[in-house]
């Protein structure tokens, strides 16, 4: 698996780059990373939002399912790595265990990408639906194991439907977002 | 950037991660393992974001009061109308007050009657009671030099209180008709039947001693009677209500779990001395009336 943004790349020698364009392409490197952060930051504020503690793991799951796919370079391990940990110092669920998630969804998303993007957009969602099931499933199943009693699996269902629900509308908005940075790329 | 093979690259970046899932679960063990630090970093954090998220949640308030009042503001009209119509009606109601007031002035000048004083009052803030011989009792922010005196009536801003039992220069104990200590005469407001209102510690003091063909009615308004000279009468207290058969409490009208302010008054009932009776015997002598009942409880010749 290798990286696959790598010939984009290589043909814009980076010596010949000038800081302008060396900060646009940082800042669209860290714009899914920015994103998910800013929404931790929004959902772990003392705001009313309903469902709010089981949107939140559904939209960065999505985001970052996404970015592993469709465009990696903007999703790296450490980034996502990051996030988790940042999700659980923020949140309420044991250290370390959002980590853990992200980095298999991100890896799961890595490694099948070649296959997933030949795949219709309803085989993806169904796809990522198992992902985001499982993801939900091991959130519960370690939650139950840190706390040694077995815990109400209502919220990790919610949480599952919630990642399979919002996946349309986060999906189109980011394929929207990379149709407008491909076309900026190329003038 | 250090220079590396092609080859290495690659190799370093599918070790990466490995090595970071490896690291989560090494975080997860050592947060679980010791959990004051994965705490304290928790808090470290959310010092860092507190700024943001105050933002966040103060915005969310004005939103929600900007929505409100354009809500209030879609409802203004009809409001205005139920105001205005309120407001008529209680302008007829203005009128009939004042002509019933007049009425009642020129009905007591021709009664040639004579008007009550107004009672002076003092309003103070309450403290809570620190010591005292009075389970329920509180202490008051005014004292003799604001005019308060012992015996004293206490109202909370719907009923009466409790009484006035301590004063000193700045602080004034209120004894509250819920305590054990405190035996009030009262009337049933409808009835005009007298009882005794005794309090027993608890949040509804007891009526005792009403006449048996004139019982208490439950939800019947409880006044104070002047009998013993201590209260002006009609005073509201409070509401009958029936625990149990054959059981009447009142519910004071105060809120006297959470009093915060007291007004006292102080009716001048002391000052009203009854004209001496010619052929009248006092019945209580004030030093002797303690010792009499107790030495005839015991039998003759058991003195000393």
């Amino acid at each position: 698996m290798s990286d696959p943004h790598q010939p984009r790349w290589d043909h814009n020698a980076e010596t010949q780059l000038t800081s302008r364009q060396r900060l646009d392409r940082t800042a669209r490197h860290l714009l899914p990373s920015v994103f998910t952060a800013l929404v931790i930051i929004f959902f772990s504020a003392p705001v009313t939002i309903p469902g709010a503690a089981e949107l939140l793991p559904a939209i960065v799951i999505n985001t970052i399912f996404f970015w592993s796919v469709w465009r990696p370079s903007g999703m790296p391990s450490l980034a996502v790595f990051l996030l988790g940990l940042f999700m659980d110092l923020v949140g309420f669920t044991p250290l370390g265990v959002s980590a853990f998630i992200l980095l298999l969804v991100h890896g799961i998303g890595n490694y099948a990408r070649f296959g997933l993007m030949r795949l219709n957009f309803l085989l993806v969602w169904c796809l990522f639906g198992l992902v985001g099931a499982a993801a939900a499933a091991l959130q519960w199943a370690l939650a139950c194991l840190f706390r040694l009693h077995l815990l109400d699996p209502a919220p990790a269902f919610f949480e599952a439907l919630l990642c399979i629900g919002v996946y349309p509308l986060l999906s189109a908005t980011f394929s929207w977002f990379l149709h407008i940075l491909d076309e900026k790329d190329t003038p | 950037m250090v220079p590396v093979s092609i080859q290495v690259r690659q190799a370093l970046s599918k070790l990466v991660l490995p090595v970071l899932l490896l690291m989560s679960v090494g975080i997860i063990i050592a947060g679980q393992a010791d959990r004051p630090l994965a705490d304290r970093a928790r808090m470290r954090v959310a010092d860092v974001l507190a700024p943001f998220w105050n933002l966040l949640s103060r915005t969310q308030t004005d939103s929600e009061r900007l929505v409100h009042g354009l809500k209030e503001a879609r409802n203004l009209s009809e409001e205005n109308h139920r105001l205005s119509v309120e407001n008529a009606n209680l302008r007829r109601w203005y009128e009939v007050a004042v002509s019933l007031a007049r009425e009642n002035d020129a009905l007591k000048t021709e009664l040639h009657w004579v008007p009550e004083p107004t009672p002076a009052f003092v309003t103070g803030r309450v403290v809570a009671d620190s010591g005292g011989i009075y389970a329920r009792a509180v202490l008051l922010v005014a004292g003799t030099s604001s005019g308060v005196q012992t015996g004293n009536i206490a109202l909370a801003a719907n009923g009466l209180a409790g009484r006035v039992t301590e004063v000193g220069a700045h602080a004034a104990r209120i004894l509250l008709i819920t305590d054990i200590a405190s035996r009030l005469p009262v009337e049933l407001e409808s009835s005009h039947a007298t009882a005794i209102m005794v309090g027993d510690n608890s949040p509804l003091p007891r009526l005792l001693y009403y006449s048996q063909d004139t019982r208490p009615i439950e939800g019947e308004r409880v006044v104070t009677s002047d009998q013993a000279g201590a209260f002006p009468s009609g005073i509201p207290i409070g509401s009958v209500h029936y625990l149990h058969p054959g059981q009447p409490v009142v519910q004071p009208f105060a809120r006297l779990d959470r009093l915060t302010m007291l007004r006292v008054f102080d009716f001048g009932q002391s000052e009203i001395e009854p004209p001496e009776a010619p052929g009248h015997v006092p019945l209580t002598r004030p030093h002797r009336a303690l010792t009499l009942p107790f030495k005839t409880l015991l039998g003759p010749g058991q003195e000393g």
